[in-house]
């Protein structure tokens, strides 16, 4: 279930637009949390139900470790082999 | 059911009591079938049994019937899956199953619906109790089958005055609980049913445009979807002279939006439950109870208290008890929890949602209603349903299923979710939906709102 790496981009766009925490450039090694794009736990469970929503399974959901940054999110889409 | 069946066939021998499908009934032709049933009943040495049947009239001929004799009746809902029906009837443990469904037909223990009117008919009536058997919708879980008395039922339709120009809706099923209290309200004013089979709304939006309905009493869910149809349909509504809401919260949205739907109308709001009956009437269109219905020093005799944000009625005149449990101590009428969440502003008790529906969002409880009432508040939003949905991080989030108005297209949808966003900035950010979908039609079971936890 490999995702285009511009629409997994997209939704995340979307996502941070209705959140109003549009970062300037949204690169790979932007941390999603802290000094990055600042999401709480309520957000990063948002984040996790509209991926989820849009494709299915989602990396916050998946078990092992969290997603640190966009790029995690970008590569759980990327390698689906632990979806 | 069979004392009020007699006074209104002696009072109204020429009033049709109920139309269905199946064509009308006047009330000597349902008393006398209702004798009939009792014979057939007595016949075959019956003490309890299982009604499964679509007809309102063929419900109300044998309720009567069975009242008559003393039988214990549990009705289930006359569209039940079979295999639930022969797990949930099997626990129950009522013999024989009265129906015209051939997939419910047990070898030995079925009776027919139509041959029930083949006895010989029984008018003295059967001393001793008058038990009947209510079963819950389940809204919240497996329904629970609630022992009542008519006796006591009746009680609640003692004050009802004749007013046999009344044409009733049946909205609700008549095995809940609600439906039994329409059957006994109709039949105590000696006015006429029209009961439409399936009890979809818009199956009663038909039946009001063609059967010259006045009154309907129905949840909130079947109002707001009545209300969608004959928008959708661009139906002009007929004025009604009584709108009653039971079953669910009423919220101040809805009663604005029936007030102008029905401007002759007297509009009232029932506070009840299949296990304690009916506990309140409202009538003054604001949504919750008045706070004057709660039990406190200067009104000792009211049956609501709040404990722990909880309401609590006193469970004095309700059930005998459940199915397979101990009948309660009736010497000592005690608090009962009711699952309703409530809370105190001003002089009005606001029902927040129910026990069961608690979403505990990171450890934060929150109730769906008050987050439904702000979605469905919204112009471009015909329906909503708020909902506990899991997740990883934090448990569980609040999960919105929304029915916008027809026509939106994507940037009309896209600008609905910020709106939806505004429209609950006043709550607790773990109130806020953090999954809103735009969907056709929301979950209801029983007519009234599935708010159920979801995986």
């Amino acid at each position: 279930m490999a995702q285009d790496k511009n629409t997994t981009l997209a939704v995340i766009e979307q996502f941070l637009k209705l959140v109003q925490k549009e970062p300037e450039a949204l690169t790979d090694d932007l941390p999603l949390y802290g000094e990055g794009l600042g999401l709480d736990s309520l957000e990063a469970a948002e984040l996790s139900a509209v991926l989820e929503d849009k494709f299915g399974s989602d990396p916050f959901s998946a078990g092992g470790d969290l997603p640190q940054t966009v790029g995690d999110i970008l590569g759980f889409y990327e390698a689906p082999a632990t979806a | 059911m069979i004392g009020l069946l007699e006074r209104a066939a002696a009072a109204e021998p020429d009033r049709i009591a109920v139309v269905t499908p199946e064509g009308a009934a006047t009330y000597p032709a349902l008393l006398d079938d209702a004798r009939r049933v009792a014979g057939t009943l007595v016949d075959r040495r019956t003490t309890s049994a299982v009604l499964v049947e679509p007809d309102v009239s063929w419900v109300i001929r044998v309720l009567a019937g069975a009242a008559l004799v003393g039988v214990d009746i549990c009705q289930f809902q006359a569209d039940i899956d079979g295999s639930a029906f022969a797990v949930q009837s099997e626990a129950l443990g009522y013999f024989p199953v009265l129906t015209r469904r051939p997939d419910l037909a047990r070898a030995v223990d079925t009776i027919p619906t139509s041959a029930l009117r083949d006895g010989t008919p029984v008018t003295d009536r059967r001393s001793g109790p008058q038990p009947v058997t209510i079963r819950t919708t389940g809204t919240t879980g497996t329904p629970k089958a609630a022992r009542h008395d008519w006796s006591v039922l009746a009680r609640t339709v003692a004050a009802v005055e004749p007013r046999p120009h009344q044409r009733w809706l049946m909205a609700y099923g008549p095995h809940q609980f609600a439906g039994i209290q329409v059957l006994q309200h109709v039949i105590a004013s000696h006015a006429t049913l029209i009961a439409p089979f399936p009890r979809q709304p818009a199956d009663g939006l038909a039946a009001l445009l063609e059967h010259e309905v006045t009154c309907v009493s129905a949840t909130p869910t079947y109002w707001r979807f009545l209300l969608a149809e004959a928008r959708s349909r661009g139906v002009a509504l007929p004025p009604l002279e009584q709108v009653t809401l039971g079953g669910e919260a009423a919220p101040a949205e809805l009663l604005a939006s029936l007030r102008s739907a029905f401007p002759a109308a007297r509009i009232s709001h029932i506070y009840a439950s299949t296990e304690f009956g009916s506990v309140a009437s409202v009538a003054d269109g604001r949504p919750g109870l008045p706070v004057s219905s709660l039990a406190r020093d200067e009104n000792p005799t009211a049956n609501l208290r709040i404990v722990d944000g909880e309401l609590q009625v006193r469970a004095a005149a309700g059930m005998l008890g459940y199915v397979g449990s101990a009948a309660p101590d009736d010497a000592e009428p005690s608090w009962r929890p009711t699952g309703d969440l409530v809370t105190v502003v001003g002089d009005r008790v606001v029902f927040t949602g129910r026990t069961s529906e608690v979403i505990n969002v990171g450890g934060v409880k929150v109730h769906p209603l008050p987050i439904e009432e702000r979605i469905g508040a919204l112009p471009r939003v015909e329906m909503a349903r708020v909902f506990g949905r899991s997740n990883r991080l934090t448990g569980a989030i609040v999960a919105a299923e929304v029915v916008p108005v027809p026509g939106l297209d994507d940037g009309g949808l896209d600008d609905l979710r910020h709106e939806i966003r505004s429209a609950v900035a006043d709550l607790p950010r773990a109130w806020h939906p953090r999954s809103v979908n735009f969907v056709n039609s929301i979950a209801t079971r029983g007519a009234k709102t599935v708010r159920r936890m979801e995986p």
